[in-house]
């Protein structure tokens, strides 16, 4: 009560790993909202009781008014505590999509809940419908190129990929010399490793 | 409940929300009485608080019933005469990490509120004493020793050595002209930086007629004469 479990849950999102999703604490999440709504009852109840003592709401300063107090504090900050999670596991799956791709791996989407998922779709949707739209695919070339060309060694075997005109077969530890474009979201979700000669 | 503008103000801080003090307890004096909330009283035989009452609650309601008027801070014992004395003689030494993580937020948040009138010039000082070292060992030591005196920082501390250290790195890669296509750290394939694993052995640079020859990792300048003849 009292904000205690409203910390635990921001301090769980603080001390994973930076930029790394955890998997959703319905829990503690669900937890926190009970004790929100037990906050507002005991709120409710303070209120009635100066209104039945005759005393003016807005004006008193008695030992309810005090307790009331209290309760609509931690009830603003179990409040805060909540929307400050979703808010930055929404920001953590926002970047997921310009750094890992329209598909996410399997240990990833077992993290996130449905309603994260459909933001992940929505949210992917709207940029792959903005990036057509403009013909340009915003995604590559995050780091300014010096080179439209680069050496890349493959670490997982992809099998033979269609990048450009040509079928080009990606087996594992092999050199390929491609176009940056091509490659950069094969490297960014692991599959190959910019190869430095 | 929220219109969509205010709502949108409201996420805009909560990716600051930084949460100083969560486990910070401070000790408070009830300045009145409040009803209905025994449990911040454990002492408490009635649903309520008196007036008097001495309890510790986590900082963020002790500034606003203190704004309020309704209690009163005490000064925690990480800034106490003990403290203060230890600092006086060695800053670079004490613990603060085990007496308090967030030492300096808490430090200059709780300043404006106790009766003591002294506690921003201790704090100033304290960070003015260990601030030459964390400096100088961030920008200097070699990347893979951990420094002895990392467990005792703050977390203000560790923030601007590991914010000092990230650029030290930033840029000797960029002096090596190594810039690298990297796996999404959000996939969490991490990668020690170049410069950690070249540490490891020589770095070789390849000349334009086919050598490889070692150059230095903090200059970039040949280690030998490669026309040299040996």
């Amino acid at each position: 009560m009292y904000g205690r479990k409203g910390s635990q849950l921001v301090r769980e999102l603080a001390s994973g790993e930076a930029g790394q999703l955890t998997s959703f604490n319905n829990d503690l999440f669900d937890q926190v909202v009970r004790e929100c709504n037990e906050h507002k009852l005991q709120l409710t109840s303070l209120f009635e009781k100066i209104k039945h003592d005759g005393l003016d709401i807005e004006r008193t300063r008695n030992a309810d008014h005090f307790g009331a107090v209290i309760h609509h504090l931690s009830l603003i900050r179990n409040k805060r505590c909540l929307m400050s999670y979703m808010y930055n596991r929404a920001e953590m799956i926002r970047s997921l999509r310009w750094k890992a791709g329209r598909v996410l791996p399997v240990e990833i989407q077992g993290k996130m809940t449905h309603s994260e998922e459909e933001y992940f779709k929505k949210h992917s949707a709207a940029l792959e419908s903005y990036m057509s739209a403009m013909d340009i695919d915003l995604t590559v070339d995050m780091v300014p190129p010096k080179d439209p060309y680069i050496q890349v060694r493959v670490i997982d075997d992809i099998g033979e990929v269609l990048l450009g005109d040509q079928v080009i077969s990606l087996v594992r530890n092999s050199v390929h010399s491609l176009k940056r474009s091509d490659a950069e979201p094969l490297i960014s979700q692991g599959l190959m490793e910019e190869f430095l000669g | 409940m929220l219109t969509y503008r205010r709502s949108l103000n409201c996420a805009r801080s909560f990716g600051k929300f930084v949460v100083c003090s969560w486990k910070e307890l401070v000790s408070v004096v009830f300045q009145v009485t409040a009803n209905g909330v025994g449990l911040l009283d454990p002492g408490s035989e009635t649903n309520s608080v008196e007036q008097g009452a001495k309890i510790d609650v986590t900082f963020w309601l002790a500034q606003e019933l203190y704004l309020r008027e309704a209690a009163s801070i005490n000064l925690p014992m990480h800034f106490n005469q003990k403290t203060r004395k230890e600092v006086q003689a060695d800053p670079e030494c004490v613990d603060l990490r085990s007496r308090c993580p967030y030492f300096y937020e808490l430090g200059y948040k709780i300043a404006p509120m106790v009766a003591d009138k002294e506690l921003g010039t201790f704090i100033s000082l304290t960070f003015n004493g260990r601030y030459k070292e964390i400096l100088s060992k961030s920008h200097g030591a070699a990347f893979a020793a951990v420094p002895k005196f990392l467990p005792r920082l703050t977390k203000e501390e560790t923030n601007l050595y590991e914010a000092a250290r990230n650029s030290m790195i930033a840029f000797k890669e960029w002096r090596l002209g190594v810039s690298r296509l990297e796996g999404a750290s959000v996939l969490g394939r991490k990668r020690k930086p170049i410069i950690e694993r070249e540490e490891e052995g020589p770095m070789l640079k390849k000349l334009y007629n086919g050598e490889n020859v070692p150059i230095s990792i903090f200059t970039g300048e040949l280690l030998q004469d490669p026309y040299a003849i040996s």
